[in-house]
């Protein structure tokens, strides 16, 4: 093999290669889609509770923008709040479940603590942690509700991305709770819509709609506003109905009803 | 004024209307004289480090220089955490100056008690409500 010809082989190969990587290169086959990135939510949140606007100042029942049904309306007759979110809060003699029976506040009412909550945010779910009582909820993402999700304190939850925002839908409530400490009822038909956003990096705001075709007549709305905690770490900050009526014994007066832990 | 607008408009009266201790444990108004604030300073007979709400029991005298034991609440250990509170942060047998609500009735064997408005120690560091 002469020279020559060894060069015309090598020179063929070049240009083979070259135009092979070129037309790779140039097809229409689209790239592997990259995966989608969220904005980062996580992080242990305090709520700001000037924002919160579930209490809104009125006495209940006569707030204008909440589309009371006769159904709730009936229910908050007998309606005793113990808590400071109501201008006439009767501790001594509420009906709170919340304080009388030291039930979990359950949803939505759990924001309306002011203790911190942590949000950890996974590819496939996002988890919320409440320090008081040490509540949580998992939202799975991208999920359809079960067909018949069981009646819960914390209901059933799912989210997905809609561009900068989670949309967390969630349903399944068990309608002994209230949904704030004044005492606006809910039916177990209760649907709730939140959508978070991390509106800057020391802001997460959140928008409630409220659907709950027994109790009211149409979606209401309402927002919180958390702020990012730097410092500040998860305590154990639970209550059970021993510590409310040992509470309740010392500064009210009030014999506990039931045997209690001394 | 559109749904949502209206909603925030009433959002914003609630935000002035509602004071920080509105969402508390429980209602103040009918259980302490949040007009009224009493200062003694006495020794710490106990630190309850519990909930719903942290308990302190000192003994002092009041402004007639009569001799008392109250019984003073403050928050949640959660929320006082926040605030620098430990569990450490008083102990029976020493001196602080206390302020606090007063209460409107008697708590358990007629004991005077007392919404906590502010603690300061000997060396003259404030923990707050």
């Amino acid at each position: 093999m002469t020279s020559n010809f060894r060069n015309h082989v090598l020179i063929g190969l070049i240009v083979l290669l070259t135009a092979v990587t070129l037309i790779s290169g140039c097809s229409n086959k689209p790239a592997a889609p990259a995966a989608p990135q969220h904005p980062d939510l996580s992080g242990l949140w305090l709520g700001n509770r000037g924002n919160w606007s579930m209490t809104r100042g009125a006495k209940l029942g006569t707030e204008p923008d909440v589309p009371y049904a006769p159904w709730a309306l009936e229910r908050i007759k007998g309606v005793i709040a113990g808590t400071g979110g109501s201008a006439d809060a009767d501790f001594a003699n509420t009906n709170d479940p919340s304080l009388k029976y030291a039930d979990p506040l359950g949803f939505p009412r759990q924001y309306q603590h002011p203790l911190k909550f942590k949000i950890v945010q996974t590819d496939n779910s996002v988890y919320q942690l409440w320090e008081w009582n040490k509540a949580w909820r998992e939202i799975p993402l991208n999920k359809q509700h079960t067909e018949d999700p069981d009646i819960s304190w914390y209901g059933e939850s799912v989210g997905k991305w809609e561009g900068d925002t989670l949309v967390v839908d969630s349903i399944g409530f068990k309608d002994a709770t209230w949904m704030d400490g004044v005492g606006h009822p809910h039916s177990e038909e209760l649907r709730v819509i939140e959508r978070m956003q991390r509106v800057d990096p020391e802001t997460l705001r959140i928008d409630f709609t409220f659907e709950d075709p027994i109790a009211y007549t149409h979606p209401w709305t309402s927002t919180l506003t958390a702020k990012l905690v730097h410092d500040g770490k998860m305590t154990e900050t639970v209550t059970t109905m021993s510590d409310e009526l040992h509470y309740r014994e010392r500064f009210l007066n009030q014999k506990p009803t039931i045997p209690i832990r001394r | 004024m559109n749904h949502r607008g209206f909603g925030r408009f009433w959002m914003g009266v609630g935000a002035l209307l509602i004071s920080v201790s509105a969402f508390a444990h429980h209602g103040r108004a009918l259980i302490y004289d949040a007009k009224k604030e009493v200062t003694v300073k006495g020794t710490v007979t106990e630190f309850v480090w519990f909930n719903p709400h942290v308990q302190i029991g000192i003994d002092g005298m009041d402004d007639k220089g009569v001799r008392h034991h109250w019984l003073i609440e403050a928050s949640s250990t959660g929320y006082l955490s926040q605030r620098g509170w430990t569990r450490k942060s008083l102990k029976a047998g020493e001196t602080i100056t206390i302020t606090f609500n007063p209460g409107l009735n008697p708590g358990r064997n007629a004991t005077l008690t007392g919404d906590l408005v502010k603690v300061v120690l000997p060396d003259g560091k404030e923990l707050p409500k």
